[in-house]
């Protein structure tokens, strides 16, 4: 074992090196987590534990565990008090209690539990930040680089992410011989991370009104759940033996939470990636976990035909279509992520992003993936008829974009004030109304894989955004009538490092003057805020909209409502309220405000 | 007036006290339910004595006068709070009813007892720190205030003791025969709570999760060391105490469950007399369906176990809760299938036109800034659909002052009123009534049928 000299060495090199001899090497080390939960493990120890979860060595790794984006911090809110931290033992190269390692021998401990999510965590980052995924470091939507992980705070079915605690908090529930620890369950920790990495990437889909863009939230967090499942060797190996071949059978892929399920839902799962609910039939419903399983549904459809095609078309072994297959779902589901708008995303846009995306990275695409999506999202009403008949037309790779100021992207991508300037030199042109303060909330560049890993050109991404003023004017919006609020407008614009535009989403406003087509960027504006404007009078019409239940002691969560309220001056703020809970009651459903009622 | 039935609620800002006289063939049959307020106590020691000076015939003890039946729905303050011994020393009270649940005797809720011990002993020792808290976990942590201790003993002894009576602690199923009232032409059921009330009203879940919060409790005692003033090492103190801030607590989510079961235990009321029915309904409030075995609202026990004696139009309903969405079993939109508003469709059905409307209503309310949502505004104007006493608020309130929503209550109140259906028909309220009438209650008088 090297000394923590020659390791930092090492580590310093680690960009050059390749997995297999980091691992040799020591600077990725192997820990223990369950695979699944630990229901599924004491029922078919087959899928009891992952024994070969690499994660990489850092010089700063501490106990808790602690490292450079995790702090786990074990407080729990019911006796207010901590558990010890599990110890970082430096000569040993893992974290132990009492001197003993902890690992499947010895997984009793609580300590073992942080370690447990620790570690699930940190290849859950890895999965989103490596070349197959988005080719960057993600940053948190919050102020900070580590994102508190609380393995046991406290007794209830729940597990969220909070953005504005900064964490990730698992609670615990169920007796004491059968108590059910959300902070062991790989499902419920992957879904809840998915949360936390949407909202570094797009922190302002927290202020959306709209349900699917919430519903998009909780796609996320299971698709994240299903793709990092597939992803584990591991998993997949012991998949492959168990359903030869037959994904769509593989009940320990689509079930969700199988544990919460069964203890909470009294079935076993929490929600199942194999619903096929259409578009159509969710359209008045406000319940954004149901809602989000059209979107599953379709992009595990997407995979069940992807193993098809690698099995039956290819004639590969099913170990071999499986590992095939989910390499190419993490580039089709992930990688598209950031060509999404930095607003009001909607199951639509994301399979946009999703077919341009593949465009982009496989433009003769022998084996017609293209089609095979295409056919999911009009299959599920994602898509309607005329995005169908425009997407099959033959049209150029790459569109030009007529600016009035030409800007090298080498000069754009130095600053965020460098790209306000490109895109204010070309307002016209690019559908930002003379009269808005907009601003450049995010750019960065990516360094993406192709399937054959393989270095796609560099992708530089703008993210821009406006906030244009909508007066609540009229009985529906009740207690809001009168006030002012604000509309997010903007977009997000793609580049090669030559200028090429790879993509571009836009969100209008209603405000553009002059410009090109601007009559019609405004009529989609005004059709958004129409829309806006509906959704606000329903959530006021169904109690959705409320202040927080908080105090310094925390806060009751039973009773939040979907959507806080601030008002300041006279403008109201919405956003998304933390607790994104595991499940939603289907006997909520149509209760009106009734539910977030505070009784007294 | 003689021949008519008289409900009186006074305005005690957001509480209950509700008169009720029954004619009969003497002088009448004199009731009170409930004798509460989260405001001044002024205003009930207020509302007592003018019950007792107007209202109560004299008692058979010289210097007495006589009240026939009291009420204590259930234990919260804002129906509880006024039941000072004091204010009913000079008054002869014939009979006390408490919801079965107020007895710590009552074998079928030792659970929600239980839960209801630990939930006060946990909001009392939060009071004892003093914490910054929003406006509704304040008026929640109010409910389980040392003040309320007071009440509930008055109400089980010492009232009882001072008229040498034991209360009794009714449930579901009793009614006025079995109790000796003499009533003549009416008969008193009492359709909540049953007398199951962990089965009922708790439900094995909650029973559970009780359960498992303790062990769990227990178990990370066990293996954590106190925090004191002390914090985690890898975050800072800001984070840590951001932290605390942002977490689900369980004092609180245990509170409220609490005090909706102490709502779901209401005593409810119907008055049966020379053919019309009366409801009052105390707190009582609805869930989306009944489930065997689960946590229910109250309606929706009434409804699979008293179907027969709710299930017909009402003449008079006490509206629960103060207005909140809660109490009332409506839910806006087209659903009628729904559980509860098949229940409200069958005591309050929407007439064919406003002739039609033969039921009257009463509302204990009070806009103020602890609770925005009481009382709820489209529910008030629903119930304006549905029945005979009500009023266009804005224009009774701009015959007195056309500018009033510019002045206090209004001013600061006045988006939670919303113009709009302030001037759609709603039932008589007591705050707004008592701008209008000055008199400090609202009268609804019923005619026999028969």
């Amino acid at each position: 074992m090297l000394n923590p000299e020659e390791l930092k060495k090492i580590y310093a090199a680690r960009h050059v090196l390749d997995s297999d001899l980091e691992r040799t090497l020591g600077v990725q080390i192997p820990f223990d987590a369950y695979l699944q939960d630990p229901l599924v493990a004491k029922e078919d120890p087959m899928f009891g534990f992952d024994e070969n979860i690499y994660i990489q060595w850092e010089p700063g790794l501490a106990d808790g565990p602690t490292s450079a984006r995790f702090a786990v911090v074990d407080y729990n809110a019911d006796t207010e008090s901590i558990i010890p931290p599990a110890i970082w033992a430096s000569d040993k190269q893992k974290f132990i209690k009492d001197g003993q390692i902890l690992d499947q021998k010895n997984a009793s401990p609580l300590q073992f539990h942080q370690v447990n999510v620790w570690v699930t965590v940190q290849r859950a980052l890895r999965f989103f930040q490596e070349g197959s995924g988005l080719g960057r470091t993600i940053p948190w939507g919050f102020e900070g680089n580590r994102l508190i992980i609380l393995p046991h705070a406290g007794f209830c079915e729940n597990a969220f992410y909070d953005r504005r605690s900064k964490s990730l908090q698992f609670y615990y529930f169920g007796s004491q011989n059968e108590r059910v620890y959300t902070c062991l369950s790989t499902d419920v920790i992957n879904h809840e991370f998915g949360h936390a990495i949407l909202d570094g990437i797009r922190p302002h889909y927290m202020e959306s009104n709209s349900v699917q863009t919430a519903a998009f939230h909780e796609f996320i967090g299971d698709m994240t759940a299903i793709l990092i499942l597939l992803r584990n060797n591991e998993f997949r190996r012991k998949l492959a033996i168990k359903t030869k071949g037959n994904l769509d059978k593989a009940d320990q892929l689509a079930y969700l939470a199988e544990q919460f399920g069964r203890t909470v839902k009294d079935r076993p799962y929490l929600r199942n990636a194999r619903a096929k609910i259409k578009m159509s039939e969710v359209q008045n419903d406000d319940r954004p976990h149901y809602v989000s399983q059209v979107l599953t549904g379709a992009m595990y459809k997407i995979l069940l035909s992807l193993s098809e095609h690698y099995l039956k078309e290819r004639n590969q072994t099913p170990s071999q279509a499986y590992w095939n297959a989910i390499q190419r779902m993490q580039h089709t589901a992930i990688q598209p992520l950031d060509l999404l708008p930095p607003v009001d995303v909607t199951f639509r846009d994301y399979a946009l992003a999703v077919l341009r995306y593949e465009e982009l990275t496989n433009p003769k695409d022998p084996y017609g993936y293209f089609p095979r999506m295409l056919n999911v999202f009009e299959e599920y009403e994602i898509l309607g008829q005329q995005d169908v008949i425009k997407l099959n037309q033959p049209d150029y790779l790459y569109k030009r974009l007529d600016l009035s100021v030409y800007y090298d992207m080498g000069y754009v991508v130095q600053s965020r004030s460098a790209a306000y300037n490109f895109l204010n030199d070309n307002r016209k042109d690019l559908y930002i109304p003379s009269s808005q303060d907009f601003i450049v909330s995010d750019l960065y560049d990516a360094a993406k894989l192709t399937r054959e890993g393989q270095r796609l050109p560099r992708e530089i991404i703008i993210e821009y955004i406006w906030e244009e003023e909508v007066k609540l004017d009229g009985p529906e919006f009740g207690y809001l009538n009168g006030k002012l609020t604000t509309m997010l407008c903007g977009g997000t614009l793609v580049f090669d490092e030559f200028g090429n535009l790879l993509s571009w989403f836009r969100k209008p406003g209603t405000q553009l003057d002059e410009g090109k087509d601007y009559i019609e960027e405004n009529n989609i504006g005004l059709a958004r805020r129409a829309e806006f404007m509906t959704n606000i009078a329903h959530r006021v019409k169904n109690g959705q909209i409320g202040l927080d239940h908080g105090s310094d002691k925390g806060f009751l969560g039973t009773r939040a409502t979907p959507l806080s309220l601030k008002i300041t001056h006279g403008m109201v703020d919405l956003e998304m309220s933390p607790h994104m809970s595991l499940e939603e009651d289907e006997s909520d459903f149509g209760t009106g405000g009734r539910k977030w009622q505070i009784s007294f | 007036m003689a021949d008519k039935l008289l409900v009186r609620a006074y305005q005690v800002g957001v509480g209950d006290c509700i008169y009720v006289h029954i004619p009969n063939s003497q002088d009448g049959f004199h009731m009170l339910i409930d004798c509460g307020t989260i405001g001044s106590i002024e205003l009930l020691e207020k509302a007592v004595r003018h019950i007792k000076e107007n209202l109560l015939p004299n008692a058979a003890t010289p210097g007495k006068k006589r009240l026939d039946l009291l009420v204590a729905t259930h234990r919260h303050k804002d129906h509880i709070k006024g039941f000072d011994p004091e204010f009913f020393k000079d008054i002869q009270i014939k009979n006390i009813w408490l919801s079965a649940v107020m007895n710590p005797e009552h074998k079928q809720s030792t659970h929600t007892l239980a839960l209801h011990e630990m939930a006060t002993q946990k909001m009392r020792a939060l009071e004892a720190f003093n914490l910054s808290l929003s406006p509704q976990l304040q008026q929640l942590m109010s409910m389980f205030s040392l003040d309320n201790d007071d009440a509930i003993k008055a109400l089980r002894e010492k009232i009882p003791d001072e008229n040498n009576i034991s209360p009794v602690y009714v449930h579901a199923g009793m009614e006025s025969k079995d109790l000796n009232l003499q009533l003549d032409d009416a008969t008193i059921k009492i359709l909540a709570p049953e007398n199951d009330i962990d089965g009922f009203y708790l439900g094995k879940e909650y029973d559970e999760s009780l359960k498992g919060f303790q062990n769990g409790k227990i178990f990370f005692d066990n293996h954590s060391i106190s925090t004191g003033t002390d914090h985690p090492e890898n975050i800072s103190i800001s984070d840590f105490l951001r932290l605390k801030s942002r977490m689900l607590t369980n004092e609180f989510a245990f509170a409220e469950t609490d005090s909706s079961l102490q709502n779901n235990c209401s005593v409810v009321l119907l008055i049966s007399w020379r053919g019309r029915r009366l409801l009052f309904t105390g707190d009582a409030e609805w869930e989306s369906t009944y489930e065997d075995g689960k946590h229910n609202g109250s309606w929706n026990v009434m409804w699979k176990m008293r179907h027969a004696d709710l299930n017909d139009k009402l003449d008079f309903i006490k509206i629960g809760h103060h207005g909140s969405q809660n109490a009332t079993p409506w839910i806006d939109g087209n659903n009628q299938g729904l559980e509860v508003n098949q229940i409200f469709n069958a005591i309050l059905p929407l007439p064919g036109n406003l002739s039609q409307r033969n039921a009257q209503a009463i509302i204990s309310t009070e806009r103020t800034n602890v609770y925005e949502t009481i009382p709820s505004p489209d529910l008030l104007v629903e119930l304006g659909k549905r029945i005979k006493n009500t009023r266009d608020y804005y224009s009774a309130l701009a015959t007195i002052d056309k500018d009033f929503y510019k002045k206090k209550p209004f001013k600061e109140l006045w988006e939670y009123e919303r113009e709009d259906l302030l001037k759609a028909q709603q039932p008589y309220r007591t705050d707004l009534e008592k701008i209008i009438t000055s008199k400090g209650y609202v009268d609804v008088e019923i005619e026999p049928a028969e």
